[in-house]
């Protein structure tokens, strides 16, 4: 009882004392004293990591970073102004059904090539999101899989090439769309015949007799990209794109 | 003997739990690295409108009309600022970005859209160590002394809120300012500046986790990416290693998508990143800031450092080699290659010490203390002060230092309750 006792007085002195001053600081801690920090033993570590990711194959820079810089000025001038307005006039669940509709038609391509790359599981996934969102979506325009846990599993054929070790070849910008490589523009133009060939509810038909939706097909793409040029806040956003873009495909096609 | 321990076991676990709960602050990330980083868990941010709910539009001023710049840099030569303003009379917000950061970043989005809410005007501005302000508004092209880039930073506010008056008609009762990191450090100096210029005459000004001393905080900044990470040796590549673990991540959740909360997941999984790897992450971060200043105030000043002054940078010209070349220089490089050579010109007997004792905030300490418009936020655990800074900080600002156990360099900016505290400052309404 005793010690009890004590133990109580004493708590309640140590207590008393934090509380006589409210106002006082929170004691500082120093981050680095946690980490090793050794200028030996991890010389140039930075430079070292650093040098190897500017080494891309890049043999038509000068082309490349003239497309690039035309990019820029279209999307600043032309593409995000006209994608504004696109925000500015629709309702948001117009846009989020534009964008679904799109999307479901992307699965075809998505699906035939989860299956060139015998991904049975994905394969199966992005059957019954076609399924599901065909019918229950109304042609695409609910992405009703999603809901039920089946996301949309992108697979193009620029990863399908690669999956079976197509390397990525020379960096390429192409005009309008961005960072691709020849593997993966090369892969655009295999996606685009798929989707034609297929010619799933009939929307290559469809699309030819309204040509304003390739317009919207091209908004949409904007309004779903959340890049902006000059984000990456550097003098050098070509060389930091052009790695970023080349790790995401490697780590696309890993998967 | 027993009771002793007894005793003392039973107090220190009183006292544990009373610290626990000794600040209320219900931000609760530990690691300052992992703060800094990932910032305010969705449910503690205190809710401002969407983006596209905010009256704003992007202006550009002509500060520098002599300035002639190379091809590759062309559109550089207007200074790019964000506005956001109301319709009726309202007092005006200056906001400041950090280093190597520009006025469009997610941070100064979300403090802006905080103040704008409040019903205030608010105009955000590049830091001047960035590379568009280097090229359109240092007019030395060498940025990191308090008093010369706040004569910058002066005459680019002025420039932009005529600007801001002549295009959307906005009319502005009193002038407030903020800054971040760098940016606390700037306005601090811009407030002192001003008071001797008397244009803006500040009602407020928010210093939002300031380094003290400039030269310090940076020495700090350019140890980290000397950090040993825990399976990367030799020759192996860091970013190499972090692809590797983001790469297992997916292939165990057997897909990739890409959405907020991610960095959550992944820490939360076995492919968690430590904190050796968050602090290098943070360390090549700030070196490529290194690296684009330090190219940057080469090209303005034709310094032939890294580009021959007879060379013509076009469109098309590959920068990559001279990347390569910029990597090597830390901040640290940077003003000992460059900005100390320039301010040896003029003060040939000075030491760097002396010039780095100019960009501190105890150069401006008499305007600083017991300012009763001037306060300071910042955190008990922010990596980019020491411990010496930090309570430099305590005292010189008393009861306007708004410090904070936990949330690294800015982490918790975004907090419910340190959003509340800023406001009642700058609105001059009682907080709590």
């Amino acid at each position: 009882m005793n010690k009890f006792a004590a133990a109580g007085v004493f708590a309640l002195l140590a207590t008393t004392g934090v509380h006589a001053q409210p106002d006082e600081a929170p004691q500082y801690r120093d981050p680095l004293d946690s980490l090793e920090i050794n200028r030996e033993a991890t010389e140039y570590q930075f430079e070292r990591s650093s040098l190897r990711a500017l080494k891309v194959h890049d043999p038509i820079e000068g082309f490349n970073r003239r497309v690039y810089r035309f990019n820029a000025r279209f999307d600043e001038y032309v593409y995000l102004p006209v994608v504004r307005g696109y925000v500015w006039a629709t309702p948001r669940f117009v846009r989020t059904g534009v964008s679904n509709v799109f999307s479901n038609l992307g699965d075809v391509s998505n699906l035939a090539n989860s299956i060139v790359q015998r991904q049975v599981h994905k394969s199966m996934r992005t059957t019954s999101r076609l399924l599901l969102n065909t019918t229950l979506g109304v042609l695409g325009i609910f992405d009703v899989a999603k809901a039920m846990g089946l996301p949309q599993e992108s697979e193009d054929f620029g990863q399908t090439l690669g999956s079976y070790g197509v390397p990525p070849g020379p960096y390429l910008i192409i005009p309008f769309l961005g960072p691709s490589s020849l593997r993966d523009g090369t892969g655009r133009v295999g996606d685009w015949v798929i989707q034609d060939e297929a010619g799933f509810l009939n929307n290559r038909e469809h699309m030819n007799e309204h040509k304003w939706t390739y317009g919207l097909q091209a908004v949409n793409l904007r309004y779903r990209t959340p890049f902006r040029y000059g984000a990456l806040d550097s003098p050098f956003e070509y060389d930091q794109v052009r790695y970023l873009y080349t790790k995401l495909r490697e780590l696309q096609i890993s998967q | 003997m027993k009771r002793i321990i007894a005793t003392a076991t039973l107090s220190f676990t009183l006292l544990g739990s009373y610290t626990a709960q000794a600040d209320n602050f219900s931000y609760s990330e530990e690691n300052a690295f992992m703060a800094t980083i990932a910032s305010t868990p969705l449910e503690q941010v205190a809710p401002v409108p969407s983006e596209f709910d905010v009256q704003q539009d992007d202006l550009s001023i002509r500060v520098l009309p002599d300035r002639k710049l190379p091809p590759v840099l062309s559109g550089f030569d207007e200074l790019d600022f964000r506005l956001a303003w109301q319709d009726q009379p309202a007092p005006l917000m200056f906001l400041i970005a950090g280093t190597g950061s520009g006025f469009d970043t997610a941070r100064m989005d979300y403090l802006k859209r905080v103040f704008w809410q409040a019903g205030m005007h608010v105009i955000v501005l590049s830091s001047p160590s960035n590379h568009d302000f280097i090229a359109a508004a240092s007019r030395s092209g060498l940025p990191g002394l308090g008093r010369r880039d706040a004569r910058d930073l002066h005459s680019a506010m002025s420039m932009a809120v005529e600007e801001a008056q002549e295009t959307k008609g906005i009319e502005i009762t009193e002038y407030h300012m903020a800054g971040f990191s760098l940016g606390a450090l700037n306005a601090a100096f811009v407030g002192e500046l001003d008071q001797q210029l008397g244009q803006f005459d500040f009602s407020r000004i928010v210093l939002l986790n300031p380094p003290v001393d400039l030269y310090t905080s940076i020495t700090r900044l350019d140890a980290l990416p000397y950090t040993r990470v825990k399976g990367v040796d030799g020759t192996d590549s860091f970013y190499e290693h972090i692809f590797n673990k983001l790469s297992r991540y997916y292939a165990q959740r057997g897909s990739i998508d890409v959405q907020a909360g991610l960095f959550a997941d992944i820490q939360a999984s076995d492919e968690a990143l430590t904190d050796a790897e968050l602090a290098m992450l943070i360390g090549a971060v700030f070196r490529f800031a290194a690296a684009d200043l330090s190219f940057m105030s080469d090209v303005i000043t034709r310094g032939g450092v890294y580009v021959p002054v007879d060379q013509q940078l076009k469109v098309s010209t590959s920068l990559t080699p001279y990347l390569r070349q910029a990597l090597f220089c830390n901040f640290k490089c940077y003003i000992e290659t460059q900005l100390y050579p320039d301010w040896q010109t003029r003060n040939a007997d000075q030491s760097i010490s002396q010039m780095a004792e100019e960009t501190s905030l105890r150069s401006i300490d008499s305007y600083l203390r017991d300012n009763p418009d001037i306060a300071v936020v910042t955190n008990a655990d922010d990596f980019i002060l020491t411990g010496e800074d930090y309570q430099y900080l305590v005292q010189l600002f008393g009861e306007r230092a708004f410090l904070y156990p936990r949330g690294g360099h800015g982490g918790n900016l975004q907090h419910k309750d340190v959003v509340a505290r800023i406001l009642s400052f700058v609105e001059g309404t009682p907080n709590e």
